[in-house]
Formats: structure tokens, sequence, C-alpha cells
């Protein structure tokens, strides 16, 4: 049920999570974000197919996030779930995040469009 | 009608128009109605008017497929009723060969049957027959005799009443489908208000610390299972559940004079035993067609202190007191079998105990391998719900076994004391404080709540903040060098849930734990703050052994729905 699988498309690291990301494996998706940007300027993280997350696994996300902008790479958040969204929501991060619809819509800078009034 | 064979006559066009008119004509008298006694005269009618026949006539297969029977005639001479065995005569041949028959000389063709003209005078000069084909064969024929003009029927006469034949034999097909659909919603109808009076006769949920709790699941639309329990006149309650052999409505009506039967009998206050054995009487008086019934009857009084049981070929009932099981047997064979039977009961000291009487739908209610859970699996959905009040304990039960297959009725009374007041217990469970464990904590935590009937959107915020909660306590309170288990209790009181969770690991400095304000972009500190967000209040207390930590958490909600069978 759970699964992480990398791919490159369009220039772009893709992350795609499967299931229920909580505690008991977090820290491979953290490993698995932070590795791609190590070797990537453009990732995203593509949270269609994720139907539950906890804190460890926003935390793992906050981290690639906080990565990216130190390097000036590109992150965003890609097809988000509606109950990814809703813990997003709760945390008061889906202002936060750069969370877009699809692939093509990942930026090619750092940061432009992850602030939003 | 484009491939209408071209008469060979010399006016063959005017003959090919006319015939044309006519099956217009005739197809659409045929379309107008339903009602066939009606439609099919008229249409008999008309093609002995159009063929120029002195009689014309229409017989229909019966329900055996080897009598026809003449339904509609027009002529000098009534044959209506006349019954024929197919392959016999012209009409008979007809539909056994399916193929028109044409006969110009009827004195002498060995075809002909000349019983009905010597018995009427009437004489049979020429006649043309054609079957009445639908996708599925012959359902009949139609016949005409003797050409007014005084000619005879030649093939291409032959050749019109085959066209005439078509849109005839669709007609009658599309009335007696017509008539079956509505046969089949008249079933329906009447299955449905079977099934609504049988719901009507379960008794109704009593309230204020009742002892007895009943729910009935019927695998098919009639159920043959019942149950019922009603006040007696010394203040005990008398109480009865059953099964009735088979399925279907004539169990289900068997069921319906059972249960009367056992109410009435058992009202005065009847020892079970003699109950049963008065019971078993009065229905081997009356043949039950090879059906049985199974029974369990009993007393209890108001705090489920004593009860007393006995039964019938019913399914051991199980008595449960701190994760022990006792089996109680049936004390004779199912009702209605043989006269003359005695059965052996029970008393129990049930004290605070819970007695379970259930079906035999529950023990063959198949798992995902589908395989019956048998009584060891009916044993482990009973521990595995033992923690929770008596109410979501059946709700959680039972829509347990709702996700596997039911392949009968299923029905369960459960006798026990029940503490009118204080919390409803939802759940409770202890499990390893491991991250592996959670993904299940998670998914009992939603099926209770769903159960308790709490808004999705709110049930996985819940889910959330308590899945915090429990890796704060794996990863912080017990920490990498310690292990031990989580205690999760949650219990339902006045629209407020609670939930509360134990540990043994060192004790936390409540101080410490705090949460940080949302919506900064930082990696640590997010799980206290998601659930000082979701849950109304919460504290976090060193036991006062030095032992382990409390957390206890409160969430007012309003309730939308209440799940499972409940009669209420």
């Amino acid at each position: 049920m759970n699964g992480i699988e990398q791919e490159t498309a369009e220039g772009c690291t893709l992350i795609r999570l499967r299931g229920e990301v909580d505690l008991s494996w977090s820290q491979q998706v953290r490993q698995a974000v932070l590795e791609a940007l190590s070797t990537s300027t453009r990732v995203g993280v593509v949270l269609s197919e994720v139907s539950y997350i906890d804190s460890s696994g926003i935390a793992a996300l906050v981290e690639g996030f906080q990565n990216a902008r130190s390097k000036g790479s590109s992150f965003a958040l890609v097809a988000v779930s509606d109950s990814v969204r809703a813990v997003l929501e709760l945390a008061r991060l889906d202002r936060v995040f750069p969370i877009v619809a699809d692939i093509e819509a990942i930026p090619n800078v750092s940061g432009a469009p992850a602030w939003k009034p | 009608m484009s491939s209408v064979p071209a008469m060979q006559h010399d006016s063959a066009p005017a003959d090919q128009a006319r015939a044309l008119a006519f099956l217009a004509d005739l197809s659409e008298t045929l379309a107008v109605s339903l009602d066939l006694r009606q439609t099919l005269s008229e249409a008999v009618n008309r093609i002995a008017d159009f063929m120029g026949a002195e009689a014309a006539s229409l017989f229909l297969l019966d329900e055996s497929g080897t009598t026809l029977e003449c339904r509609v005639c027009v002529g000098p001479i009534d044959i209506a009723g006349l019954r024929i065995p197919t392959g016999q005569g012209v009409v008979g041949r007809a539909v056994a060969e399916n193929a028109s028959q044409v006969v110009a000389d009827a004195l002498n063709d060995a075809r002909v049957d000349h019983s009905t003209d010597s018995d009427t005078g009437f004489v049979t000069r020429s006649l043309l027959c054609a079957p009445l084909a639908t996708a599925k064969g012959p359902i009949g024929a139609l016949e005409v005799v003797n050409k007014r003009s005084g000619g005879v029927f030649t093939a291409d006469d032959a050749e019109i009443l085959r066209l005439i034949a078509a849109p005839t034999s669709l007609a009658i097909n599309n009335a007696r489908m017509a008539n079956e659909l509505v046969q089949q919603a008249r079933m329906k109808r009447e299955f449905d208000l079977a099934r609504r009076m049988q719901k009507s006769l379960l008794p109704k949920r009593r309230r204020n610390g009742f002892p007895l709790l009943g729910v009935n699941l019927p695998a098919h639309e009639i159920s043959g299972d019942f149950y019922d329990y009603f006040d007696l006149p010394d203040g005990r309650i008398g109480f009865f559940i059953g099964d009735v052999s088979g399925k279907g409505l004539d169990a289900a009506l068997l069921m319906v004079r059972v249960a009367s039967l056992l109410r009435w009998i058992g009202k005065e206050g009847t020892e079970p035993e003699l109950w049963l054995e008065r019971v078993n009487e009065e229905l081997c008086q009356t043949s039950l067609d090879g059906r049985f019934v199974c029974a369990l009857v009993g007393h209890s009084d108001r705090l489920a202190r004593h009860v007393h049981i006995a039964a019938a070929g019913f399914p051991p009932a199980l008595l449960y007191r701190r994760g022990e099981f006792t089996e109680y047997l049936s004390g004779g064979a199912p009702l209605g079998i043989l006269p003359g039977m005695t059965f052996d009961g029970h008393e129990i000291d049930l004290d605070d105990a819970s007695l379970y009487c259930f079906s035999d739908g529950v023990t063959d209610v198949r798992d995902a391998q589908r395989q019956t859970i048998g009584s060891e699996g009916v044993r482990a959905l009973i521990q595995r719900h033992a923690g929770a009040s008596a109410e979501p304990r059946l709700r959680g039960m039972f829509s347990e076994l709702k996700h596997l297959r039911l392949v009968d009725d299923t029905t369960l009374l459960l006798i026990e004391r029940i503490h009118p007041q204080g919390p409803e217990v939802l759940l409770t469970r202890r499990f390893p404080a491991r991250p592996e464990q959670m993904r299940e904590i998670r998914s009992l935590l939603r099926t209770t709540l769903d159960d308790a009937g709490v808004e999705t959107g709110i049930r996985d915020k819940l889910v959330l903040a308590i899945d915090e909660a429990c890796c704060n306590i794996i990863r912080h309170a017990y920490g990498p060098d310690d292990s031990g288990d989580i205690d999760l209790h949650l219990t339902s009181d006045g629209g407020i849930l609670e939930f509360r969770l134990f540990d043994t690991a060192p004790p936390v400095d409540p101080a410490r734990v705090r949460p940080k304000p949302l919506g900064e972009c930082r990696s640590g500190g997010l799980g206290v703050a998601l659930i000082d967000s979701v849950m109304d209040d919460w504290t976090l207390q060193a036991r006062p052994d030095g032992k382990g930590n409390r957390l206890v958490m409160h969430k007012r909600i309003s309730l939308t729905r209440r799940n499972g069978e409940d009669h209420e």
C-alpha cells in the first residue's frame, strides 16, 4: 500500500507518494525528498494517492521546502489529495507550500508562487 | 417489409400495396393495447376478411409446450377451447415443423383431421396454416379455412399469411412480457410489505437500563429469524430468540406464527423448559411441511443477575465474564419435529457478565477466504469489542460482520446488566507503542467514530490528533531506548467524546509540552499544535504513582446519525 516512486519528467524530479504517510516510514520520505533536492533544482512531491499524512510526514515536506529555499531550488506539492489538504489547512501550511495542480505548473525558480496574500 | 416477396399475379403491384397497407393496419391494431383477448379477436376477424376466408382461428401452445388450444376463432363453427396435440393435424404440424402448411384439397389430404367437420356438418375444402414464430420457436399457429370465392389457397396466400403471423406473434410475446413484469412488480411490492410487517414484529428498543438488546440483520429480503421480549406478571422479563429453517416467504409466514405462539404461551411466566414443551406440542399438531424451528427462551430479572434459559436445537448461548467464555448447550431437539419431547434448561448467575444468544447466521458469516468464522470467530469478535458498552459494542460487532459475507439471517440477543448513567464506552484498546501499530489503530478509530455517528471531516481530524498523541508517546515519552504499551479509552457522554491515553513511560514534564503557533514553517512541534487545534481541551499529567503519563482530551460533537440495525 505505502510506497515511494521517483521519476524524472520535463527536467523535473518527481517523488510520488502512496498510502498513509506516518511515523513508521516518514523518515524514508524525508530522505527521498532531500536526495532528490541534492541532484535536481526542480522537485515536485505528488500527493494525489496519499490518503493520510501525519505531522512527521508534513515535517519531511517542510524540511524539503526549507532546503530548496536555501539553495534557490524550486519545490512544490503536486495534485494534493483532499485528506492531505485538510491536514495542511489544519496546520495553516496550505498557504506556505507552493501547491500546484500538475507537473507543468511546478515553477522553474524558487519562491515566486510560494507566498500568496 | 421491403422483403415482401413479390406475388406472382398479373396485378402484382396492386396486391402488394394492399397487403402492405393491411399489414401496417394490423400491426397498429396489435400495438395499441396489451389486452390480448380483445386485440386478438379483432385481429383474427380482420385477417379472415383480408384473406377472404370463411373461417379463421388462432391456436396457442400451453405451458407444457405439448398441446395447442384454440384461443380465438371466427366463422360458422365455434372451436374456441379445442385442444390439439403438437404434431397432429395441420395446425399441430405447422407448429411441430415451424413451417407453413398449404392444403389445396382438404378432402383428400391425410394431414387434415375431419372429426370436427363430421360433428358439425362444416366441410373443410381448403386451408392454410402459418406458425406464430418467435426467437424461441413457435408459440402457436394462425389458420384460415375455405376461400369464400370457392377457390383454393395458393403458395402466395401462404406467404401473405406468414407475413401476417409475424406482427401477431410479436404482439402476443409483448403482452406476455408486460404481464410478467406486472407480476414481478406485484411480487416485489408484496415482499416489501411482508418485510416491513416482519420488522414491525421485532420489539422496540427499551431504554433506562433494560437488560436486553437485540439486533437482526436479514441476509435476504425476508428473514426467518425473530426475537422478542416482554414483561412478566411477576416483574421479570421473558424473552426468546429463534430461527425457522429454510428461507423465503413461507419460512417468513411460519416465523410470524411461531413468534406469536411463543409470546402467547410465554407471557404468563411459564418456566422455560415447559414453555418450549408446550410450543412444540402445538407446532406438532399441524404439518410444517418439513420445516422446523430452533429457539431459545428464558426469563431474567431486571438487573440481569439471574437468568433461566432453555433451548431447542439453538446454537449454544455464550456467557462472557472477564475474558472467559462458558457455553450453555441446547437441552432438546428443534421444535415441530416430534411431539412429547422434553427440554433441559440452565439457571445462570449472570451478575455483571454478558450472555450472548445468536442464531447460526452469526457463525455462518464468511471471512475473506470464504470460510465460516465459526464459534471461534464469534468468540474473537466478542472479545475484540468487549471493552465497549452494550450498545456501541453490538454496533461495532455488527458493523464488522457487515464487512464479511452474510450468508444467512443474523440475529443476536444480548442479556446483561445495563448501567443507565455514566458515559458510554466506545473503545478500549491496549497496543504496543510502536509506529507500525498506528495504521491499524487509525482504522479502528475511524470505524468506531463512524459507528458513533461522528461526521467524516471531524472524524479525520480526531484520528489525526490521537495519532499525533500516540506518536509523541512513542517518540518522546518512551523514546528510542524504552518500550511499552499504550492504553486507549474512548468514551462518549452527552455529546462529549473523551479520549484517554495511558503509558508506562518515565514521567514527562507537562510544562515542556506546549503547542507552537501553527502556520510556522518549522518541522518540529507540529503534533501538539494539531492536537491543541482539534481538541476542545487536553491535559497531560504524570500518573500519581510515578509510573507513566495520562493524557485526557475532550471534543464536543454533534451526532449526525446512528449506524446499525437498531429498532428504535
